[in-house]
């Protein structure tokens, strides 16, 4: 180690002074003189990392849900996929409780025991509403300064549901409707909201 | 002087061959009969049912844990040992003498019921919906009749 | 689970030239773990005899078991037990289902009536009575009676998600 270190450092000079020689070390060799008075920051490691989520076990495609938290809070919905860092894929279906495809939170969800068979949903379509892009927010012009100032006492448009995002729901939907028929009492379950009465302990429920 | 009269009171007696309901601890709602009574509020019991759901391993229970019930083995022996007590409870059939009470048929109706899941639950609470709308409808045609 | 434990405890003074061979001693006693029932095992020794730990050793440490645990017994025990003002022996019934179960129901007896600690009192002798003519202390005697049989009076049933007020008082009768 000493030896590597002896051969990269810059060669000593020697030089006479008056009578006598004596070597100098390079100038980049000797001791500093002072020490910097304000210390150095360093910025901190980051050791954090992105884990691969693994989602409850009772969360299978095709469960019903129960969605806690958020506008559609007390619905009850069908799963229709786990997409990456407990975020799920779940639908109403629209038609039923009006919930749309829709991306949530896995901790703000109760699963039930209750699973809807999910055969002859087209999986590409999920595929599709599942992958990063689909929901990512359009960008849009921005009206700046004055005109935008302007524009405040004026109503502005309102946001319209773009047809291609009605027509996957219908798509996704179409195949799961056709199953929810066939149970009895499972359409207006799914339509009807879930609440906490007096005297209910989720805790001690069975789900 | 008038004769007295007395009857005896219709107490359940802490006696050997009582059957009780554990009601609190690891055999919580197990079906078990007292062996013997260690003292006043303590006794050893055992419930030697075929039923694993109301067997109840020998042990020392205390009184507070327990709840007597009006079923009696008649003629137990005092500490007598688990094939005995496992022959009376069989000649006396008290499995089905107990199943038979509309206790246990509370406590099992109790346990169905919380073991319902939410779907069950919502079935449950619309079936009864209608139910009472039968009741109701048939009830005004009474009241309209008269 | 029980707090205390039975043990056996075998020791004897350190063989010298003089005595290649000293004589074993065996106690049996109540301890809620191994260290503790060593270090009692000296105590009494050293009261006993004149070995003590220093110049003695253990030969062997087992833990004696009921032999039937699921028998309801009635034991004697025989205690010397120090109070604020004397020393006293004392003879108490129990009616328990083990060895160390009467032990540790005279344990707590002892602390409620007397305030007793557990270094203020020995245990001379823990005797099953097998007999019921044995049994000289009225409050076991009264447990022995033929067809024994009493109620229940008086007690509040509480059921698990009862509501914190109630609309009508409880029935007690049992």
């Amino acid at each position: 180690m000493s030896a590597v270190l002896e051969a990269t450092r810059p060669a000593a000079q020697t030089k006479t002074f008056g009578k006598s020689t004596r070597e100098v070390p390079h100038h980049s060799q000797k001791a500093k003189k002072w020490y910097p008075a304000e210390d150095e920051a360093q910025p901190k490691k980051v050791r954090k990392s992105i884990r691969v989520s693994t989602p409850r076990p009772s969360l299978v495609p095709g469960t019903v849900l129960i969605l806690l938290a958020g506008r559609f809070r007390g619905k009850r919905v069908i799963l229709l996929k786990n997409l990456d860092q407990g975020v799920l894929l779940v639908t109403g279906p629209f038609k039923i409780n009006g919930v749309p495809l829709r991306r949530v939170n896995a901790r703000y969800v109760i699963a039930t025991s209750h699973k809807v068979d999910l055969a002859g949903v087209d999986s590409k379509k999920v595929e599709e509403v599942g992958s990063e892009k689909y929901f990512a927010a359009e960008k849009g012009e921005k009206k700046k300064g004055e005109e935008a100032f302007f524009k405040q006492g004026e109503k502005a448009e309102k946001k319209k549901p773009s047809s291609s995002r009605a027509a996957d729901q219908k798509a996704v939907d179409k195949a799961l409707l056709a199953t929810i028929k066939k149970e009895p009492m499972l359409i207006s379950y799914l339509a009807s909201t879930f609440s906490l009465r007096k005297g209910d302990r989720p805790h001690e429920m069975v789900w | 002087m008038g004769d007295a009269e007395i009857t005896a009171s219709s107490w359940r007696l802490v006696e050997v061959g009582r059957i009780v309901l554990i009601s609190k601890g690891p055999s919580e709602g197990k079906l078990a009969t007292i062996v013997e009574i260690i003292d006043h509020k303590r006794a050893l019991v055992d419930g030697p049912s075929t039923d694993t759901k109301t067997a109840c391993p020998r042990q020392a229970v205390a009184l507070q844990n327990v709840i007597l019930t009006p079923l009696v083995l008649e003629k137990l022996p005092r500490g007598a040992r688990t094939g005995v007590v496992k022959a009376q409870w069989e000649k006396a059939g008290i499995e089905a003498k107990w199943q038979e009470s509309s206790w246990a048929k509370k406590r099992q109706q109790r346990e169905r019921r919380r073991a319902l899941t939410d779907f069950d639950r919502f079935k449950v609470m619309r079936l009864k919906k209608q139910a009472r709308f039968e009741i109701r409808k048939s009830l005004s045609k009474v009241k309209a009749a008269k | 689970m029980s707090r205390l434990t039975e043990y056996q405890v075998i020791g004897r003074h350190l063989p010298s030239e003089a005595n290649p061979t000293p004589k074993l001693y065996r106690m049996r006693i109540f301890a809620p773990n191994t260290v503790v029932a060593k270090s009692r095992f000296w105590y009494f020794l050293m009261k006993l005899r004149k070995v003590k730990k220093a110049n003695g050793e253990i030969v062997s440490l087992n833990v004696i078991h009921e032999k039937r645990p699921l028998k309801v017994k009635n034991f004697g025990i025989w205690i010397r037990y120090d109070s604020r003002s004397g020393t006293h022996n004392m003879y108490k019934e129990y009616r328990e289902m083990s060895r160390t179960d009467a032990v540790e129901a005279m344990y707590q007896d002892m602390a409620a009536r007397h305030r007793s600690r557990f270094r203020s009192i020995h245990i001379l002798k823990v005797v099953e009575l097998e007999k019921g003519d044995d049994v000289k202390r009225p409050y076991i005697k009264q447990l022995l009676t033929k067809n024994l049989k009493f109620p229940l009076p008086h007690r509040v049933s509480k059921a698990a998600g009862t509501k914190l007020f109630a609309e009508s008082r409880p029935s007690t009768f049992y």
